[in-house]
């Protein structure tokens, strides 16, 4: 009789433990998303004070300006995962292309901004990194024993990590 | 110089190099005793004022990690700044890959800007780091940092509750089971602990909620208050019995500690902030 209140009272908590980790992993998600939408605003101040002397450059500024509005009109998960990616490959780009004009790198505008790109590039990685150190602690109890016993009466499922797409190793860096 | 890197960062292992010993750790040994106390000085008495939490923390080298990487981990692990401000700065140096990083807290983002974390590495550290002159860039430094920072936090009422982290929990764990043993002891039944027991058990439920734990507790402690109450009265009874000196425990207060540095508060960043190079 004590082994069964024990049991119940342990697939309890579990269950309440796996609730919370779930829900960790969504909220550290929303961060995720708050960094990419606090790239997305920063890039018009870029454009701006570059394009009047790389104007020529119109290539560049469509694919960036295609890019974001492809992001602004994401709306499930996946499709913003995916717009953020197109826009960091467009953004690339044209700092790439920034490199090229000396006069716009020493620019005191020019070089603030690109601090502030950078600063949130570095915050989409951290926060990255926390979603995949969340999804980790789920996906640990999901698949442990004995937790994966109640994982499964309760229909838990592994969480995806985030992993970003092929090819985004190969971004060019820019030297500030 | 910055390197902007639109790759995800690649991990390399991060390493704890040591507890903090203070708001200055010189793992690396750039600066003498005088400069980090002085350092140490502006840094603590800002904590006091205004609970904000900045550390300096130089080390030999990066062993490889990205000093991006480095910092956050080590911010995290540390947990600069208040918990529930999240108001740390982070200035970290690595003398032989002449990088520094400075990392905002969450809290401090908006006062402390990306941008001003630059122009500060550029137009204060930089300078001073490429003559060695390690202890001018390091101060001036946190002048600035403070003087950025300065405007987002008044100190409130909430200040003072700062100092409970540290120096009540260790009352509460410590001396008040000890001064309740003396009590307890003396008195030769033993249904008082498991009162003094219950009602632990009540301020936790209150604390919790009482639906799951309050009452698990309140039974939990009274059963423990009874059981300690009963072990402890004998233990006092057959002492005094025999004659002895009473048990350890009903020893006079210890020695107080003095003012010390007494850790960092649990808080944690975003990646916020700027690196540079000299």
């Amino acid at each position: 009789m004590v082994l069964v209140v024990l049991a119940l009272v342990y697939g309890w908590g579990t269950y309440n433990s796996l609730i919370n980790r779930n829900e960790d992993i969504d909220k550290q998600w929303a961060q995720v998303e708050t960094q990419y939408q606090r790239r997305f605003d920063l890039i018009p101040n870029l454009v701006e004070s570059v394009k009047g002397i790389m104007e020529q450059e119109q290539e560049v500024f469509g694919a960036v300006s295609e890019a974001r509005t492809r992001y602004a009109g994401a709306s499930s998960v996946d499709e913003k995962a995916a717009a953020a990616q197109q826009v960091e490959t467009a953004l690339g780009r044209l700092l790439a292309v920034v490199e090229n004009y000396p006069q716009l790198r020493s620019a005191d505008n020019v070089q603030t901004l690109m601090v502030q790109l950078e600063g949130t590039e570095n915050r989409i990685s951290v926060e990255r990194m926390r979603f995949n150190e969340a999804v980790r602690e789920l996906n640990l109890k999901i698949k442990r024993f004995p937790s994966n016993l109640v994982a499964g009466i309760f229909g838990f499922d592994e969480r995806v990590y985030f992993e970003s797409a092929e090819g985004a190793e190969n971004a060019p860096e820019v030297e500030l | 110089m910055a390197v902007l890197a639109i790759a995800p960062m690649v991990v390399f292992g991060y390493a704890n190099p040591g507890s903090p010993e203070g708001f200055v750790n010189d793992f690396a040994g750039l600066l003498n005793q005088e400069e980090k106390i002085a350092i140490e000085t502006k840094l603590d008495s800002f904590e006091k004022e205004s609970s904000n939490e900045i550390a300096i923390v130089t080390i030999a080298s990066l062993e490889g990690d990205s000093i991006e990487n480095f910092a956050v981990k080590l911010f995290e692990e540390w947990g600069i700044g208040k918990k529930d401000k999240d108001n740390g700065v982070l200035v970290l140096i690595a003398k032989e890959d002449r990088q520094m990083r400075i990392e905002v807290g969450y809290g401090l983002e908006g006062s402390l800007t990306d941008a001003q974390s630059y122009w500060i590495i550029k137009n204060v550290m930089t300078p001073a780091f490429v003559s060695d002159d390690f202890y001018s860039g390091i101060d001036g430094a946190v002048d600035s940092i403070i003087q950025a920072v300065k405007g987002e936090y008044v100190p409130s009422e909430d200040a003072s509750d700062s100092g409970f982290d540290n120096v009540n929990w260790f009352f509460l764990i410590f001396v008040l089971p000890i001064w309740l043993t003396s009590i307890l002891a003396r008195s030769k039944s033993w249904w008082l602990g498991g009162v003094i027991g219950a009602i632990i058990g009540f301020v936790i439920g209150l604390i919790k909620g009482f639906l799951y734990i309050g009452f698990g507790a309140i039974g939990v402690f009274a059963l423990l208050g009874l059981l300690f109450d009963f072990i402890v009265s004998k233990k006092y009874q057959k002492n005094r019995s025999q004659g002895g000196t009473p048990p350890w425990w009903m020893g006079g207060g210890g020695k107080g500690g003095g003012s010390h540095f007494g850790g960092f508060g649990g808080g944690i960043s975003g990646g916020g902030g700027a690196s540079g190079r000299w």
